[in-house]
């Protein structure tokens, strides 16, 4: 008696936890009946199924992640670019994603758009410079491979809400001369700055030189005037003294003049008795 | 408990099997018994009576431990920095505040808390391309928080992979949009702000349920191999500034000396000036005395001055007097030996000092002629 009803109710408990399933909240389900999709509108919550004949394969409604290693891309100055992106996407329609996905393989989903996106990357880049890759807007990003992926609901059943690219990086050799020119560019500013004050420092010096060169003509002008005031002023002075008488004035000079020139001894003067000084040398009584 | 007990299990020292015994409800411990028996045919090999024993009070405990459980589960008592996100059956229902709250037990509703409050931080650090295409070290440290719970746990796979995600991507490309010196230099502010607003507006189209709170960007560098250029760049400023320094210096010493210079060449000329006059002053005084006693006798003082003169002339200087007039024979002067000897300081003794009358006047103006010139030249 009491055995049926446990195995009554284990059996009720068994089918009844076959025949209910719960989608969560970030969950959508497809429900199988023979392998055939039976129906696929689920929303959160418990749902009903028949057991044993319907089955029941959830699938996201978050946002999910392509992931991939980074692309190398070449711009249109035949630059290689090393891209690393990510794209969110979302599935549109789980029947579409579930068949074309080997039944809703993420991994294979993730190939596949990767590689619709790589190739409308890849084609744009090649119409873009470096500097247009690298200082593109927000959004440019997505807008380039909106027309590759605007098939993908269709053929998919996935929506690529986003792309965006976390690093462009140029390739290792690239990259050692970028160093190179940027060495350069410093040593130019470094040049520059450096030349910049030899010029200032030479524009002072030189002024410095002209105001001293000013200051001491200047001075000499002045000096020289002075001079000139003291040499006028003494001339002067011997005129008025001298003009008094100047015949006493010649000889009182002229003999001063003949001390001064002969006082160093070194001198031989050759001599008649005949001068004004010898009258008495020969005579005593004069001429 | 009960249910743990072991078949044939020692009844007698189990307390609430014996004290079970002989409470309870009479009706209750007919249905328990009767389950008792329903189960123990269940379990085959026990005997009706070892339960028969226990059975009442074995329910009470499993109804007791049942409700205990689902107290215990209906309750939730949530932090003050979380929140609640309430789903039944999978199906969102509500988010829980902060304080006590009863849900319904665990298979019908789940309750995931989520720490709201909490200021999390990320930090990422990369090389990348500037808008002039240099190359930049760039670390940034960003501050987020949980501003919707529900959002945050329903819409993004990996909610804090996207997030890292996203401050790549912002941070690339804003720092993509602007100079390399900008980046290193003033616009590290700016740069940190249109960083959190690109982050920000992303998150937000993703539904992510995440706000930014700060993003703080470190001071970005050159990279290593440019390093040395860039310091040198850096020096290159303070060279400028040193150079101009320098001749701030050579300018601010030669001009003061120069204005020196200047006023002692105004001085020295001054000098002069009254030094000449003086002297004029001087001479002309001496002369003026001098006429004014030569007009009183002058043929005598004429002949004095005369004589005094050549006398002092004479005696300082070697003299050969000739007093042969029309002669015709050739006369030999040794003046080469004449000389060598006076070189030679014996002055004296071919022209032996002659007398030499008093004349301190004469003696006294020529010191003080020579003297005057000396300075003159000395001054000069």
């Amino acid at each position: 008696m009491y055995p049926k009803i446990v195995i009554t109710i284990l059996i009720a408990a068994l089918l009844g936890s076959m025949s209910v399933f719960r989608v969560e909240q970030w969950e959508q389900a497809i429900v199988f009946r023979f392998k055939e999709v039976h129906r696929t509108k689920n929303e959160p919550g418990l749902h009903f199924m028949v057991p044993f004949i319907d089955t029941a394969q959830k699938f996201s409604t978050q946002l999910l992640n392509v992931d991939q290693d980074p692309q190398r891309f070449l711009t249109v100055e035949k630059k290689d670019v090393i891209v690393d992106y990510y794209a969110k996407w979302k599935i549109s329609n789980v029947e579409i994603f579930y068949t074309a996905t080997k039944g809703g393989d993420f991994t294979y989903a993730n190939t596949l758009i990767g590689q619709r996106i790589n190739t409308a990357l890849r084609d744009e880049f090649g119409k873009r410079t470096v500097q247009e890759v690298v200082a593109s807007e927000r959004g440019e990003t997505f807008d380039i491979v909106q027309t590759a992926t605007s098939q993908l609901p269709g053929e998919l059943g996935v929506t690529v809400k986003d792309v965006q690219t976390k690093r462009i990086d140029l390739p290792e050799e690239v990259s050692h001369s970028v160093y190179e020119r940027m060495r350069a560019e410093r040593l130019r500013v470094a040049k520059d700055f450096r030349a910049r004050g030899e010029e200032a420092a030479e524009r002072i010096e030189a002024k410095a030189d002209r105001d001293r060169e000013v200051i001491l003509a200047e001075a000499y002008r002045d000096a020289e005037t002075i001079r000139g005031e003291g040499d006028a002023q003494s001339t002067e002075i011997y005129a008025a003294a001298f003009g008094k008488n100047e015949e006493f004035y010649s000889m009182y000079r002229s003999l001063n003049a003949y001390k001064n020139v002969f006082s160093k001894g070194n001198d031989i003067l050759l001599l008649k008795p005949d001068s004004e000084f010898f009258r008495y040398f020969n005579k005593s009584k004069g001429k | 408990m009960a249910w743990n007990e072991p078949p044939g299990g020692n009844k007698g020292k189990d307390p609430w099997g014996n004290r079970g015994n002989g409470e309870g409800p009479p009706d209750l411990d007919e249905i328990v018994r009767k389950m008792q028996r329903g189960f123990g045919g269940l379990f085959g090999n026990r005997p009706a009576g070892v339960g028969g024993n226990n059975s009442p009070m074995t329910w009470v405990i499993i109804v007791l431990v049942l409700l205990a459980w689902l107290s215990y589960d209906m309750f939730y008592a949530i932090d003050e920095q979380e929140r609640g996100v309430v789903l039944r059956f999978g199906e969102y229902v509500t988010i829980l505040q902060p304080g006590p709250n009863i849900r319904m037990p665990r298979p019908v509703e789940k309750v995931y808390r989520i720490n709201v409050g909490q200021v999390r931080t990320l930090t990422h650090k990369a090389t990348m391309l500037t808008q002039d295409e240099n190359i930049v070290d760039v670390e940034v440290a960003v501050q987020w928080q949980i501003s919707d719970p529900a959002a945050y746990i329903f819409n993004v796979n990996q909610p804090a992979a996207t997030l890292r995600q996203v401050t790549e991507s912002a941070v690339r490309r804003v720092i993509g949009k602007n100079r390399l010196d900008f980046v290193l230099t003033e616009g590290r502010a700016q740069i940190a702000q249109d960083q959190k607003i690109v982050m920000q507006e992303i998150l937000n189209e993703y539904a992510s349920g995440i706000l930014v709170v700060t993003v703080e960007m470190q001071p970005a560098k050159p990279p290593e191999q440019v390093k040395a250029a860039f310091d040198d760049a850096i020096k290159s400023r303070e060279d400028e500034q040193r150079i101009v320094n320098e001749a701030e210096a050579y300018s601010n010493d030669i001009i003061p000396k120069a204005r020196g210079a200047a006023a002692r060449l105004r001085e020295e000329s001054n000098a002069y000036k009254s030094k000449v006059i003086a002297k004029a002053e001087g001479e002309a005084s001496r002369f003026v005395q001098l006429l004014a006693e030569y007009e009183r006798a002058p043929a005598i003082t004429r002949e004095r001055l005369y004589l005094d003169s050549l006398e002092a002339v004479l005696s300082n200087t070697n003299k050969i007097m000739i007093d042969t007039e029309g002669s015709n024979s050739l006369m030999y002067l040794p003046i080469d030996q004449l000389l060598k000897n006076r070189s030679n300081s014996t002055l004296n003794d071919i022209v032996p000092r002659e007398f030499n009358p008093d004349n301190p006047g004469a003696q006294s103006l020529q010191n003080m002629r020579d003297r005057a010139s000396d300075r003159l030249r000395g001054n000069r």
